[in-house]
Protein backbone atom coordinates (compact mmCIF):
# COMPACT_ATOMS: atom_id res chain seq x y z
CA UNK A 1 0.00 0.00 0.00
CA UNK A 2 1.43 3.61 -0.96
CA UNK A 3 2.16 6.02 2.07
CA UNK A 4 0.89 9.04 2.10
CA UNK A 5 2.09 11.91 4.09
CA UNK A 6 -0.45 14.06 6.08
CA UNK A 7 0.25 17.54 7.32
CA UNK A 8 -2.10 18.27 10.17
CA UNK A 9 -2.01 21.72 11.54
CA UNK A 10 -0.57 24.91 13.04
CA UNK A 11 -4.07 25.77 12.68
CA UNK A 12 -5.08 22.73 14.32
CA UNK A 13 -8.18 20.38 14.42
CA UNK A 14 -7.05 18.85 17.74
CA UNK A 15 -5.67 21.27 20.01
CA UNK A 16 -5.59 24.82 20.48
CA UNK A 17 -2.06 26.08 19.72
CA UNK A 18 -0.34 25.88 16.66
CA UNK A 19 1.80 23.12 16.27
CA UNK A 20 2.77 21.67 12.77
CA UNK A 21 2.47 17.78 12.45
CA UNK A 22 3.62 15.79 9.37
CA UNK A 23 1.62 12.30 9.95
CA UNK A 24 2.60 9.57 7.42
CA UNK A 25 -0.12 6.64 6.70
CA UNK A 26 -0.19 3.51 4.90
CA UNK A 27 -3.62 2.99 4.67
CA UNK A 28 -5.27 3.67 8.26
CA UNK A 29 -2.32 2.37 10.12
CA UNK A 30 0.21 5.52 11.33
CA UNK A 31 4.21 4.90 10.33
CA UNK A 32 5.72 7.66 10.99
CA UNK A 33 5.08 11.35 12.11
CA UNK A 34 7.49 14.57 12.94
CA UNK A 35 6.66 18.03 14.11
CA UNK A 36 7.69 21.52 13.65
CA UNK A 37 7.09 23.79 16.96
CA UNK A 38 8.09 27.41 17.09
CA UNK A 39 4.94 28.94 15.75
CA UNK A 40 4.51 31.28 18.78
CA UNK A 41 8.19 31.70 19.78
CA UNK A 42 8.10 34.61 21.86
CA UNK A 43 11.93 35.18 22.62
CA UNK A 44 11.13 35.61 26.09
CA UNK A 45 14.77 34.52 27.57
CA UNK A 46 15.79 37.65 25.81
CA UNK A 47 13.03 39.59 26.58
CA UNK A 48 13.56 38.59 30.52
CA UNK A 49 17.50 39.44 30.05
CA UNK A 50 16.42 43.41 29.07
CA UNK A 51 14.37 43.39 31.98
CA UNK A 52 14.86 44.54 35.59
CA UNK A 53 14.46 41.50 37.60
CA UNK A 54 11.20 42.46 38.98
CA UNK A 55 9.90 43.72 35.48
CA UNK A 56 10.77 39.87 34.70
CA UNK A 57 8.54 38.09 36.70
CA UNK A 58 5.45 39.73 34.56
CA UNK A 59 7.43 38.20 31.67
CA UNK A 60 8.08 34.54 32.82
CA UNK A 61 4.19 34.79 33.99
CA UNK A 62 3.50 35.04 30.13
CA UNK A 63 5.36 32.04 29.05
CA UNK A 64 2.07 30.15 29.47
CA UNK A 65 -1.04 30.46 29.20
CA UNK A 66 -2.66 27.55 31.94
CA UNK A 67 0.02 27.52 34.33
CA UNK A 68 1.25 31.12 34.86
CA UNK A 69 2.09 31.50 38.45
CA UNK A 70 3.96 28.35 38.92
CA UNK A 71 6.41 30.25 36.05
CA UNK A 72 6.54 32.91 38.46
CA UNK A 73 7.36 31.06 41.70
CA UNK A 74 10.13 29.17 40.25
CA UNK A 75 11.40 32.33 38.75
CA UNK A 76 11.59 34.27 41.81
CA UNK A 77 12.51 31.61 44.36
CA UNK A 78 15.61 31.41 42.00
CA UNK A 79 16.23 34.99 42.77
CA UNK A 80 15.34 34.37 46.33
CA UNK A 81 18.40 32.02 46.77
CA UNK A 82 20.64 34.55 45.07
CA UNK A 83 19.86 37.15 47.09
CA UNK A 84 19.89 34.58 50.20
CA UNK A 85 16.26 35.84 51.33
CA UNK A 86 13.82 33.63 53.32
CA UNK A 87 10.50 33.93 52.75
CA UNK A 88 8.00 34.35 55.37
CA UNK A 89 5.60 30.94 55.57
CA UNK A 90 2.62 32.49 55.01
CA UNK A 91 3.46 33.39 51.81
CA UNK A 92 5.20 29.60 51.15
CA UNK A 93 1.73 28.77 51.89
CA UNK A 94 -0.17 31.17 49.38
CA UNK A 95 2.05 30.32 46.97
CA UNK A 96 1.52 26.49 46.95
CA UNK A 97 -2.21 26.68 47.32
CA UNK A 98 -1.80 28.75 43.38
CA UNK A 99 0.42 26.05 42.54
CA UNK A 100 -2.07 23.70 43.35
CA UNK A 101 -5.29 25.44 42.24
CA UNK A 102 -3.29 25.96 38.98
CA UNK A 103 -2.66 22.04 38.58
CA UNK A 104 -6.79 21.13 39.21
CA UNK A 105 -7.42 23.68 36.45
CA UNK A 106 -4.58 22.55 34.34
CA UNK A 107 -5.79 18.81 34.83
CA UNK A 108 -8.84 19.32 34.41
CA UNK A 109 -9.26 21.03 31.57
CA UNK A 110 -6.88 18.53 29.81
CA UNK A 111 -9.65 15.88 30.82
CA UNK A 112 -11.97 17.82 28.94
CA UNK A 113 -9.91 18.32 26.03
CA UNK A 114 -9.46 14.26 26.08
CA UNK A 115 -13.02 13.56 26.20
CA UNK A 116 -13.76 15.95 23.34
CA UNK A 117 -11.15 14.63 21.28
CA UNK A 118 -12.43 10.59 21.83
CA UNK A 119 -16.18 12.08 20.76
CA UNK A 120 -16.97 11.65 24.66
CA UNK A 121 -18.67 15.14 24.93
CA UNK A 122 -20.09 14.93 28.32
CA UNK A 123 -16.90 14.63 30.03
CA UNK A 124 -15.39 17.48 27.93
CA UNK A 125 -18.89 19.30 29.05
CA UNK A 126 -18.41 18.27 32.57
CA UNK A 127 -14.69 18.84 32.97
CA UNK A 128 -14.95 22.29 32.18
CA UNK A 129 -17.77 23.00 34.07
CA UNK A 130 -16.03 21.92 37.05
CA UNK A 131 -13.07 23.35 36.13
CA UNK A 132 -14.59 26.89 36.65
CA UNK A 133 -14.71 26.20 40.04
CA UNK A 134 -11.16 26.00 40.68
CA UNK A 135 -11.03 29.15 38.14
CA UNK A 136 -13.51 31.21 41.02
CA UNK A 137 -11.71 30.36 43.81
CA UNK A 138 -8.25 31.51 41.87
CA UNK A 139 -10.42 34.49 41.07
CA UNK A 140 -11.57 35.52 44.32
CA UNK A 141 -7.73 34.95 45.84
CA UNK A 142 -6.10 37.18 43.49
CA UNK A 143 -8.50 38.77 40.86
CA UNK A 144 -7.31 37.32 37.99
CA UNK A 145 -8.91 33.73 36.39
CA UNK A 146 -5.45 32.68 34.67
CA UNK A 147 -2.94 35.47 35.09
CA UNK A 148 -2.75 35.78 39.05
CA UNK A 149 0.44 38.52 39.43
CA UNK A 150 0.62 37.06 43.03
CA UNK A 151 4.65 36.54 43.26
CA UNK A 152 6.52 38.83 44.23
CA UNK A 153 10.86 38.77 44.89
CA UNK A 154 10.62 38.48 48.80
CA UNK A 155 6.77 36.66 49.10
CA UNK A 156 3.53 37.12 47.06
CA UNK A 157 1.62 40.46 46.79
CA UNK A 158 -2.20 38.78 47.68
CA UNK A 159 -3.71 37.67 50.89
CA UNK A 160 -6.55 36.19 51.94
CA UNK A 161 -9.19 36.58 54.66
CA UNK A 162 -11.72 34.80 56.77
CA UNK A 163 -14.20 35.06 54.26
CA UNK A 164 -11.82 33.66 51.71
CA UNK A 165 -10.57 31.26 53.16
CA UNK A 166 -13.84 29.66 54.26
CA UNK A 167 -15.76 30.27 50.65
CA UNK A 168 -12.62 28.35 49.00
CA UNK A 169 -13.39 25.76 51.52
CA UNK A 170 -16.86 25.39 50.67
CA UNK A 171 -16.18 24.97 46.95
CA UNK A 172 -13.10 22.76 47.24
CA UNK A 173 -15.61 20.19 49.24
CA UNK A 174 -17.63 20.82 46.04
CA UNK A 175 -15.07 20.12 43.92
CA UNK A 176 -14.10 16.89 45.82
CA UNK A 177 -17.15 15.45 45.20
CA UNK A 178 -17.58 16.10 41.50
CA UNK A 179 -13.90 14.55 41.12
CA UNK A 180 -15.26 11.43 42.62
CA UNK A 181 -17.56 11.20 39.50
CA UNK A 182 -14.88 12.14 37.52
CA UNK A 183 -12.65 8.94 38.71
CA UNK A 184 -15.59 6.70 38.22
CA UNK A 185 -15.77 7.38 34.67
CA UNK A 186 -12.06 7.02 33.80
CA UNK A 187 -12.29 3.91 35.70
CA UNK A 188 -15.33 1.96 34.94
CA UNK A 189 -16.42 3.72 31.65
CA UNK A 190 -16.17 1.75 28.85
CA UNK A 191 -16.51 3.94 25.98
CA UNK A 192 -13.16 6.00 27.81
CA UNK A 193 -11.64 2.58 28.80
CA UNK A 194 -12.15 1.62 24.77
CA UNK A 195 -10.55 4.98 23.20
CA UNK A 196 -7.44 5.45 25.30
CA UNK A 197 -6.44 2.04 26.90
CA UNK A 198 -2.91 0.85 25.22
CA UNK A 199 -3.09 4.25 22.97
CA UNK A 200 0.16 5.63 22.80
CA UNK A 201 1.87 3.23 24.60
CA UNK A 202 5.01 4.30 26.13
CA UNK A 203 7.92 1.62 28.26
CA UNK A 204 9.49 3.33 31.77
CA UNK A 205 12.71 2.84 29.63
CA UNK A 206 11.62 5.20 26.56
CA UNK A 207 10.56 7.88 28.80
CA UNK A 208 14.08 7.52 30.87
CA UNK A 209 15.40 7.68 28.05
CA UNK A 210 13.91 10.99 26.43
CA UNK A 211 14.31 12.88 29.86
CA UNK A 212 10.24 12.98 29.92
CA UNK A 213 8.65 14.43 33.55
CA UNK A 214 5.73 15.30 35.24
CA UNK A 215 2.34 12.47 34.87
CA UNK A 216 3.27 11.29 31.61
CA UNK A 217 6.53 10.07 33.11
CA UNK A 218 4.68 8.69 35.88
CA UNK A 219 1.88 7.00 34.06
CA UNK A 220 4.49 4.51 32.81
CA UNK A 221 5.95 3.75 36.43
CA UNK A 222 8.94 6.94 36.69
CA UNK A 223 8.33 7.72 40.58
CA UNK A 224 9.73 11.50 40.01
CA UNK A 225 8.07 14.52 41.91
CA UNK A 226 10.08 17.50 43.03
CA UNK A 227 6.98 18.26 45.07
CA UNK A 228 8.57 15.71 47.32
CA UNK A 229 11.31 14.76 45.78
CA UNK A 230 13.38 18.53 45.88
CA UNK A 231 10.23 20.29 48.22
CA UNK A 232 9.93 23.98 47.48
CA UNK A 233 7.09 26.82 48.75
CA UNK A 234 5.74 24.59 51.81
CA UNK A 235 5.48 21.16 50.19
CA UNK A 236 7.82 19.66 53.02
CA UNK A 237 4.92 20.83 56.04
CA UNK A 238 2.35 19.33 53.39
CA UNK A 239 0.92 15.45 53.45
CA UNK A 240 0.15 13.79 49.83
CA UNK A 241 1.05 11.03 47.92
CA UNK A 242 2.97 11.28 44.17
CA UNK A 243 0.71 9.29 42.10
CA UNK A 244 2.29 6.64 39.66
CA UNK A 245 0.55 4.40 37.26
CA UNK A 246 1.92 1.39 35.49
CA UNK A 247 1.47 0.88 31.05
CA UNK A 248 2.23 4.44 29.59
CA UNK A 249 -0.66 4.59 27.19
CA UNK A 250 -3.49 7.99 27.62
CA UNK A 251 -5.40 5.84 30.01
CA UNK A 252 -2.69 5.55 32.43
CA UNK A 253 -2.51 9.91 31.97
CA UNK A 254 -6.01 10.09 32.54
CA UNK A 255 -6.01 8.00 35.70
CA UNK A 256 -2.39 9.58 37.26
CA UNK A 257 -4.01 13.03 36.34
CA UNK A 258 -7.56 12.01 37.86
CA UNK A 259 -5.97 11.39 40.76
CA UNK A 260 -3.51 14.07 41.37
CA UNK A 261 -6.60 16.54 41.18
CA UNK A 262 -7.75 14.42 44.25
CA UNK A 263 -4.29 14.97 45.70
CA UNK A 264 -3.99 18.76 44.85
CA UNK A 265 -7.78 19.37 46.71
CA UNK A 266 -5.92 17.75 49.88
CA UNK A 267 -3.35 20.14 49.74
CA UNK A 268 -5.40 23.05 49.10
CA UNK A 269 -7.41 21.96 52.21
CA UNK A 270 -4.74 21.63 54.30
CA UNK A 271 -3.05 25.30 53.22
CA UNK A 272 -6.32 26.99 53.95
CA UNK A 273 -7.13 25.28 57.17
CA UNK A 274 -3.19 25.60 58.74
CA UNK A 275 -2.37 28.83 56.64
CA UNK A 276 0.05 30.79 59.04
CA UNK A 277 -0.18 33.93 60.32
CA UNK A 278 2.52 36.57 60.17
CA UNK A 279 3.62 38.78 56.91
CA UNK A 280 3.30 37.69 53.23
CA UNK A 281 6.69 39.24 52.11
CA UNK A 282 10.14 40.92 53.06
CA UNK A 283 12.06 43.85 51.46
CA UNK A 284 14.26 42.61 48.70
CA UNK A 285 17.03 44.43 47.28
CA UNK A 286 16.78 45.25 43.96
CA UNK A 287 20.35 44.52 43.23
CA UNK A 288 21.09 40.66 42.82
CA UNK A 289 24.52 39.82 44.13
CA UNK A 290 26.63 38.13 41.28
CA UNK A 291 26.22 34.63 41.01
CA UNK A 292 23.94 31.78 39.59
CA UNK A 293 20.98 29.30 40.60
CA UNK A 294 19.33 26.76 39.16
CA UNK A 295 15.67 26.52 40.54
CA UNK A 296 13.16 23.69 39.41
CA UNK A 297 9.48 23.05 40.73
CA UNK A 298 6.69 20.80 39.81
CA UNK A 299 4.33 22.21 37.38
CA UNK A 300 0.98 20.71 36.40
CA UNK A 301 3.36 18.74 33.10
CA UNK A 302 5.93 17.64 35.24
CA UNK A 303 9.65 19.39 35.87
CA UNK A 304 10.10 23.12 35.01
CA UNK A 305 13.80 24.51 35.30
CA UNK A 306 15.30 28.08 35.47
CA UNK A 307 18.64 28.72 34.89
CA UNK A 308 19.14 32.54 36.32
CA UNK A 309 22.89 34.22 36.23
CA UNK A 310 23.44 37.00 37.29
CA UNK A 311 26.18 39.71 37.01
CA UNK A 312 25.47 42.22 39.81
CA UNK A 313 22.80 44.33 38.46
CA UNK A 314 19.24 45.19 38.64
CA UNK A 315 18.81 42.64 35.60
CA UNK A 316 19.34 39.23 34.87
CA UNK A 317 22.49 38.49 32.77
CA UNK A 318 20.92 34.77 31.38
CA UNK A 319 17.89 33.41 32.33
CA UNK A 320 16.83 29.60 30.91
CA UNK A 321 13.43 28.37 30.72
CA UNK A 322 12.93 25.04 30.02
CA UNK A 323 8.98 23.58 30.06
CA UNK A 324 8.19 20.31 31.00
CA UNK A 325 6.26 20.38 27.24
CA UNK A 326 9.63 20.15 25.33
CA UNK A 327 10.68 16.49 26.11
CA UNK A 328 6.95 15.12 25.58
CA UNK A 329 7.04 16.27 21.98
CA UNK A 330 10.43 14.19 21.55
CA UNK A 331 8.39 11.07 22.87
CA UNK A 332 5.17 11.56 20.82
CA UNK A 333 6.34 10.40 16.67
CA UNK A 334 7.36 7.46 18.88
CA UNK A 335 3.86 6.92 20.31
CA UNK A 336 2.64 7.19 17.00
CA UNK A 337 3.81 4.50 14.94
CA UNK A 338 1.14 1.28 14.79
CA UNK A 339 -1.55 3.07 15.94
CA UNK A 340 -4.92 4.29 13.62
CA UNK A 341 -5.87 7.45 12.20
CA UNK A 342 -8.81 8.10 14.25
CA UNK A 343 -6.32 7.52 17.56
CA UNK A 344 -4.09 10.53 16.19
CA UNK A 345 -5.85 13.07 18.08
CA UNK A 346 -5.99 11.03 21.39
CA UNK A 347 -2.60 10.58 21.78
CA UNK A 348 -2.26 14.29 21.01
CA UNK A 349 -3.84 15.21 23.79
CA UNK A 350 -2.85 12.56 25.93
CA UNK A 351 0.63 14.11 26.19
CA UNK A 352 -1.13 17.49 27.56
CA UNK A 353 0.92 19.70 25.35
CA UNK A 354 1.14 23.36 26.00
CA UNK A 355 2.98 24.70 22.83
CA UNK A 356 3.32 27.82 24.03
CA UNK A 357 5.15 26.90 27.28
CA UNK A 358 7.52 24.53 24.67
CA UNK A 359 7.51 27.48 22.07
CA UNK A 360 8.37 30.39 24.85
CA UNK B 1 23.13 10.76 43.80
CA UNK B 2 26.07 10.06 45.71
CA UNK B 3 28.07 13.24 44.33
CA UNK B 4 31.29 12.42 45.88
CA UNK B 5 31.19 8.81 44.05
CA UNK B 6 30.78 10.52 40.69
CA UNK B 7 33.65 13.08 41.44
CA UNK B 8 35.57 10.19 41.87
CA UNK B 9 34.90 8.52 39.14
CA UNK B 10 35.67 11.43 37.21
CA UNK B 11 38.79 11.73 38.57
CA UNK B 12 40.33 8.32 37.85
CA UNK B 13 38.29 7.93 34.29
CA UNK B 14 38.34 11.30 32.56
CA UNK B 15 41.72 12.97 31.49
CA UNK B 16 41.81 15.84 33.52
CA UNK B 17 44.02 18.12 35.03
CA UNK B 18 42.40 19.36 38.04
CA UNK B 19 38.52 19.30 38.55
CA UNK B 20 36.76 22.31 39.69
CA UNK B 21 34.00 21.84 41.71
CA UNK B 22 31.10 24.63 43.12
CA UNK B 23 28.34 24.07 44.72
CA UNK B 24 25.32 26.28 44.69
CA UNK B 25 22.96 26.95 47.14
CA UNK B 26 19.67 24.11 46.56
CA UNK B 27 21.41 21.44 46.57
CA UNK B 28 23.06 22.14 43.26
CA UNK B 29 27.24 21.18 42.08
CA UNK B 30 28.69 22.73 38.95
CA UNK B 31 31.32 20.98 37.90
CA UNK B 32 33.85 22.47 35.38
CA UNK B 33 35.03 19.66 32.79
CA UNK B 34 36.79 20.71 28.84
CA UNK B 35 34.54 20.25 26.51
CA UNK B 36 36.60 17.04 24.86
CA UNK B 37 35.58 15.00 28.14
CA UNK B 38 32.33 16.01 27.96
CA UNK B 39 30.66 12.87 26.08
CA UNK B 40 32.11 10.54 28.05
CA UNK B 41 31.27 12.20 31.17
CA UNK B 42 27.78 11.93 30.49
CA UNK B 43 28.79 8.37 29.58
CA UNK B 44 30.10 7.60 32.56
CA UNK B 45 27.28 9.01 34.25
CA UNK B 46 24.16 6.87 32.33
CA UNK B 47 26.69 3.46 32.57
CA UNK B 48 27.94 4.04 36.38
CA UNK B 49 25.40 5.69 38.44
CA UNK B 50 22.13 5.85 35.95
CA UNK B 51 21.75 8.96 35.73
CA UNK B 52 20.03 9.74 32.54
CA UNK B 53 18.31 12.75 32.98
CA UNK B 54 19.07 15.91 31.22
CA UNK B 55 17.14 18.50 32.66
CA UNK B 56 18.22 20.83 29.62
CA UNK B 57 21.24 22.58 28.25
CA UNK B 58 21.31 26.12 29.33
CA UNK B 59 24.11 27.92 26.34
CA UNK B 60 25.56 31.68 27.30
CA UNK B 61 27.61 34.04 25.44
CA UNK B 62 29.94 35.24 27.86
CA UNK B 63 31.91 37.55 24.97
CA UNK B 64 34.93 35.72 24.22
CA UNK B 65 33.63 32.27 24.68
CA UNK B 66 30.12 30.20 24.53
CA UNK B 67 29.45 28.58 27.56
CA UNK B 68 27.50 25.61 27.70
CA UNK B 69 25.58 24.06 31.25
CA UNK B 70 24.11 21.02 30.93
CA UNK B 71 22.03 20.11 34.04
CA UNK B 72 21.14 16.84 35.36
CA UNK B 73 18.98 15.91 38.29
CA UNK B 74 18.29 12.77 40.58
CA UNK B 75 17.37 13.28 43.99
CA UNK B 76 19.69 16.77 43.63
CA UNK B 77 21.21 18.49 40.60
CA UNK B 78 24.45 17.96 39.06
CA UNK B 79 25.27 20.52 35.88
CA UNK B 80 28.58 20.41 34.11
CA UNK B 81 29.91 23.40 32.75
CA UNK B 82 32.18 23.69 29.75
CA UNK B 83 33.24 26.43 27.46
CA UNK B 84 33.68 26.17 23.68
CA UNK B 85 35.70 29.08 21.74
CA UNK B 86 33.17 31.36 19.70
CA UNK B 87 34.93 31.21 16.38
CA UNK B 88 33.21 27.90 15.09
CA UNK B 89 32.31 26.25 18.55
CA UNK B 90 31.77 22.58 18.23
CA UNK B 91 31.18 19.72 20.62
CA UNK B 92 30.25 16.09 20.74
CA UNK B 93 25.94 15.10 20.52
CA UNK B 94 24.86 13.67 23.36
CA UNK B 95 22.24 12.06 21.89
CA UNK B 96 23.59 8.73 21.43
CA UNK B 97 24.00 8.32 25.07
CA UNK B 98 20.75 10.32 25.81
CA UNK B 99 17.81 10.64 23.05
CA UNK B 100 16.34 13.40 24.68
CA UNK B 101 19.25 15.77 24.62
CA UNK B 102 18.04 16.61 20.74
CA UNK B 103 15.48 19.53 20.89
CA UNK B 104 18.18 20.76 23.61
CA UNK B 105 20.94 20.75 21.75
CA UNK B 106 19.10 21.83 18.48
CA UNK B 107 17.98 25.10 20.65
CA UNK B 108 21.71 25.67 21.72
CA UNK B 109 22.16 25.28 17.59
CA UNK B 110 19.80 27.82 16.25
CA UNK B 111 20.47 30.64 19.41
CA UNK B 112 23.93 30.64 19.82
CA UNK B 113 25.76 28.50 17.09
CA UNK B 114 27.16 25.70 18.64
CA UNK B 115 27.38 22.21 16.16
CA UNK B 116 26.59 19.16 18.19
CA UNK B 117 28.88 16.76 16.12
CA UNK B 118 26.81 13.92 15.15
CA UNK B 119 23.55 15.29 15.91
CA UNK B 120 21.15 13.05 14.09
CA UNK B 121 19.08 15.84 12.61
CA UNK B 122 20.66 19.10 13.62
CA UNK B 123 17.48 21.15 12.31
CA UNK B 124 16.28 24.32 13.26
CA UNK B 125 13.45 23.99 15.98
CA UNK B 126 11.78 27.48 17.12
CA UNK B 127 12.89 30.15 15.05
CA UNK B 128 11.08 30.52 11.63
CA UNK B 129 12.05 29.44 8.02
CA UNK B 130 12.51 32.57 6.72
CA UNK B 131 14.76 33.63 10.04
CA UNK B 132 18.29 35.21 8.08
CA UNK B 133 20.92 32.75 7.97
CA UNK B 134 23.87 33.09 10.26
CA UNK B 135 21.67 35.39 12.45
CA UNK B 136 22.55 34.15 15.88
CA UNK B 137 19.30 35.54 18.84
CA UNK B 138 21.10 34.56 21.72
CA UNK B 139 25.17 36.06 20.88
CA UNK B 140 25.87 39.45 22.52
CA UNK B 141 26.22 40.48 18.71
CA UNK B 142 22.65 40.14 18.52
CA UNK B 143 22.03 42.62 21.33
CA UNK B 144 21.76 46.07 19.60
Amino acid sequence: MSRITIPIGPQHPALKEPISFLITVEGEEVVDGDLRIGYVHRGLERICQKRSYVQAVHVVERVCGICSHIHATIYCQGVETLLDLEIPPRARYLRTLLCELERIHSHLLWLGVLGENIGFTTVFMYAWRDREIALDIMDELSGGRVLHAANVIGGVGIDLDEEQIHSALTRIEDLERRMETFLGVIRNEQTFRTRTQGVGRLTKEEMRDHCVVGPVARSAGVDVDLRRDAPYAAYDELDFSVITAEGGDVWAGAWVRGQEVVESLRICRQVLEELPDGPISTRARRRVPEGEVVSRGEAPRGELIYYIRSDGSDSPARVKIRTPTLPALLVFPLQLRGITTADVPTVMSGLDLCIACADR
Amino acid sequence: MNIDRILDVFRAELSLDSLEVRDVPDDETIVALPSEEIHRAVHLLVERFDLRHLSTITGVDIGDEIELLYHFWAGRGLTLRTSLPKEDPHIATLTDVIPGASFYEREVWEMLGVTFDGHPNLQRLFLPEDWGEGSLPLRREEEK
